[in-house]
């Protein structure tokens, strides 16, 4: 049986008095082992100890190979290290995706309308559903975006949104990223290394291929230039060799066919963008930018940016080229304005949420940052700016002056922040030195937006490795695992 | 078509990846002949480090030290370590460039030099350490013929080995048959010659075992077939070099001009009645119309102008 295996205790973090028991996505509250995780429970039972941890050097040892790296910010002694990757996959039932799926799309169409029309007409402000304040004073609201089409009303052609499973077993939506989400590389890389791995396992578990991603993006880049150029030329921009995502940069452009391009690669010319060549200049039309707003174009943006490209924007607003995720997406996933979210779908779509968000509160309103100071010992604050698990408090977890501070910071500044309950990420059977053992994980699928809509039959599972922590940014220690989407008895179509 | 910036990483990479494998040859050879404690073995000493730049006398008493220092030392630029840290890095900069079985093979043998086990593999054997980033070079060079589409950046890839090649020789050369008052003669010294050029198989099957200076000489410069000759090499950076300049209008200032005629110097030059004295000479017209071709490169396909490539 599996659960005699599982070392240590099954709840790592004792949870707030009140809380429950956090979702475990192979084993019931009663112990036994889920059906959708039968097949990997009876592969794993006949492996020795050694022979997973020899598994877990070999899949370490492809990613060190492949160069998948990743660099964590303000570590001294080494720039790049592996992203530490678990053996054992995480795997999701048919039914509960096709709930995951509609969700997603539901979200993301809603969203992208609520980006078309803050850049437009404000029809949704108007009508006071959500304040006119709380957008248009958001960092990310970009005013430079108003009155410009974008083909399709696609503003967010690649979204990374983080899901996590509550205590009671339902999806919910925790943040949206519209900006540019990044992490679909390792969703891609994990799959390379688990067929390694359980090749068995994964061919008897009819596990939905994820490997169209990078033509499925191809298309949908494309698709946003093609009204008017009938092959448009894509390229990926990236910040360069020392960004941490530098790998995935390189590994969609390589996979896309695509050129990866620094900004100064680019020229921009009587509002036209070209790249430098070794046979001279060349035009460009589809940006599949991962680099911020505030870096693409120093005559526009930030003026100290060095790696954007003099005059891009115009050349944007000039409709001679597309930029992927257009610029001023980040106010559709600033996190007050996440709270809106569910008004925001009725609004545009009649429909209520399928995927639920988190409580949250916004400090914003004297009452409920009256409730957030009172509560902070069980409450994670987070700045509503930042990312990346920076700027936050998980009050449970906190030193009393850890919370006090927090709390004058709260007082001087309360806009900036958004409280939500501590949340019980779900757990998931882990190998750790040899062991298996339950760690928190999330989920975060990519979902394309152009012509249409498309959910990838993946996900990145990122874990907190660390024992009882519910941190799982890779910038941070987090790790990764593969994601199996099982097909079910329908057939694998592929989007 | 590819961006300029890659066509130059490629370039480079080419180049470090070239410079590492020489370095290799020359520090075992070193640490091989030096085993032996006669005047010729120090003469060798001489002969590498002067090759790599070196000017200190006193460093050719301690080969050892100088070849350790010359494989690990990441603070020299010119060692090897350094070499291939830099290959590797022009090579992340391309990686959606190369394939991936190029990438790996150059990043395996990135993760050996520069792992903590380095040192003490180096000092257990350092000859097998050396021997064992040559093999790995050459099935990263093997990959990427094998595996690389044979375009424009396999080109440029190519350039920067061949041209580096064709410096690296004519470097080791120069020292060896520069001065023309005492040109190397030592029977010894002239056979690690040839083992520092990869060449001493090939010599011997060419020449026989009579090895001689002038015999060396045209060997390592004129041979037409050896792929460690100059001549050899030029032929090469004439053939990339002209498939590559077929979309640019360099006009006469263009590195293709200038490597078609470094390869009919050699090819045409009057080699029978070639004086060993006269080799100085001819090395430093080589190494001077290497660097031009080299910086020519540049201003062509990486540096030019925008206002004269303006598109219509």
């Amino acid at each position: 049986m599996a659960t005699a295996r599982r070392t240590g205790d099954t709840n790592a973090v004792e949870p707030p008095s009140g809380a429950a028991t956090p979702y475990d996505e192979m084993i019931t509250a009663s112990g036994d082992v889920r059906d959708h995780y039968a097949a990997l429970d009876q592969r794993i039972a006949t492996l020795a100890q050694e022979d997973m941890s020899e598994r877990q050097r070999t899949l370490e040892r492809f990613f060190l190979l492949q160069g998948i790296t990743f660099t964590v910010y303000g570590a001294e002694s080494s720039t790049e290290r592996i992203i530490p990757t678990d053996l054992l996959p995480r795997i999701i039932p048919a039914e509960e995706w096709a709930t995951i799926e509609k969700g997603l799309t539901q979200r993301l169409r809603a969203l992208n309308m609520f980006l078309a029309d803050i850049y437009g007409e404000q029809q949704i402000l108007m009508d006071g559903v959500v304040p006119r304040e709380l957008v248009l004073m958001a960092p990310s609201y970009r005013r430079e975006m108003q009155n410009l089409y974008v083909p399709h009303q696609a503003y967010a052609n690649v979204c990374g949104s983080d899901l996590i499973r509550q205590p009671d077993g339902a999806f919910a939506v925790l943040e949206d990223n519209l900006r540019v989400p990044s992490g679909v590389s390792y969703m891609l890389a994990n799959r390379e290394a688990s067929k390694r791995t359980f090749p068995g396992t994964f061919r008897a578990s009819n596990v939905r291929a994820i490997d169209r991603y990078p033509d499925l993006l191809l298309s949908t880049l494309k698709g946003m230039a093609a009204d008017w150029r009938p092959n448009p030329q894509v390229v990926v921009l990236t910040p360069g060799v020392y960004n941490s995502a530098y790998y995935e940069h390189a590994y969609l452009a390589r996979l896309m066919g695509a050129p990866l391009v620094e900004g100064r690669d680019l020229v921009v010319h009587d509002n036209m963008v070209y790249m430098r060549t070794t046979t001279g200049l060349r035009r460009i039309d589809v940006i599949y930018r991962r680099v911020d707003d505030d870096f693409i174009d120093p005559l526009t943006f930030r003026r100290d940016s060095g790696l954007g490209v003099a005059g891009l924007f115009n050349a944007y607003r000039a409709g001679n080229v597309v930029i992927c995720n257009a610029p001023g997406t980040g106010v559709a996933d600033d996190k007050a304005v996440y709270a809106y979210v569910p008004e925001i779908i009725k609004y545009y779509l009649g429909e209520d949420a399928i995927l639920p968000n988190i409580e949250t509160f916004l400090c914003r309103e004297p009452a409920q940052l009256s409730h957030v100071l009172a509560n902070l010992d069980k409450l994670v604050v987070k700045a509503v700016g930042a990312s990346g698990g920076y700027g936050m408090l998980i009050g449970p977890h906190a030193s009393a002056q850890e919370r006090s501070d927090f709390a004058d910071a709260l007082r001087a500044d309360p806009a900036n922040y958004i409280a939500q309950p501590t949340i019980q990420l779900s757990t998931a059977p882990c190998l750790i030195d040899g062991q298996i053992d339950p760690r928190h994980v999330d989920l975060r699928p990519f979902i394309l937006s152009g012509e249409k809509i498309i959910v990838t039959p993946g996900a990145l599972t990122r874990v907190a490795l660390k024992k009882g922590s519910l941190v799982v940014n890779s910038s941070q220690g987090g790790g990764s695992k593969d994601t199996w989407i099982l097909a079910g008895d329908s057939k694998d179509v592929q989007p | 078509m590819m961006l300029a910036r890659v066509a130059d990483s490629l370039y480079w990479m080419g180049r470090y990846v070239e410079r590492a494998e020489h370095m290799c040859r020359l520090s075992d050879v070193m640490l091989n002949a030096t085993l032996d404690r006669t005047e010729a073995a120090s003469q060798v000493a001489r002969i590498v480090l002067a090759a790599v730049g070196d000017n200190d006398p006193s460093k050719a008493n301690a080969p050892y030290d100088a070849a350790l220092s010359l494989a690990l030392d990441r603070e020299d630029g010119g060692s090897i370590t350094t070499s291939l840290s830099r290959a590797r890095e022009n090579a992340r900069q391309v990686r959606d460039q190369i394939t991936s079985e190029t990438w790996e093979r150059l990043n395996l043998i990135y993760l050996r030099v520069t792992g903590p086990g380095a040192a003490k593999q180096f000092a257990d054997g350092s000859s097998a350490f050396l021997h064992d980033i040559i093999a790995d070079l050459h099935l990263f060079k093997g990959a990427a013929d094998a595996t690389m589409s044979h375009g424009e950046g396999w080109r440029f890839l190519l350039l920067g080995v061949y041209l580096e090649r064709a410096q690296l020789i004519g470097r080791l050369l120069e020292v060896c048959f520069g001065d023309r008052r005492r040109p190397l003669t030592d029977h010894f010294a002239l056979t690690s010659l040839l083992r520092m050029s990869c060449a001493l198989e090939p010599y011997l099957r060419r020449y026989t075992a009579d090895v001689r200076p002038e015999l060396i000489l045209e060997f390592l410069m004129f041979d037409e077939d050896f792929p460690r000759s100059i001549r050899f090499s030029t032929a090469r950076i004439e053939e990339h070099l002209s498939a590559a300049s077929r979309y640019v209008d360099a006009g006469h200032a263009g590195p293709e001009r200038l490597a078609g005629r470094l390869k009919a110097r050699l090819q045409y030059a009057d080699v029978e009645n070639m004086e060993l004295v006269g080799a100085g000479a001819l090395l430093s017209t080589v190494l001077d119309e290497c660097q031009a071709i080299h910086t020519a490169i540049y201003d062509t396909f990486v540096a030019y102008s925008l206002e004269m490539r303006l598109p219509a």
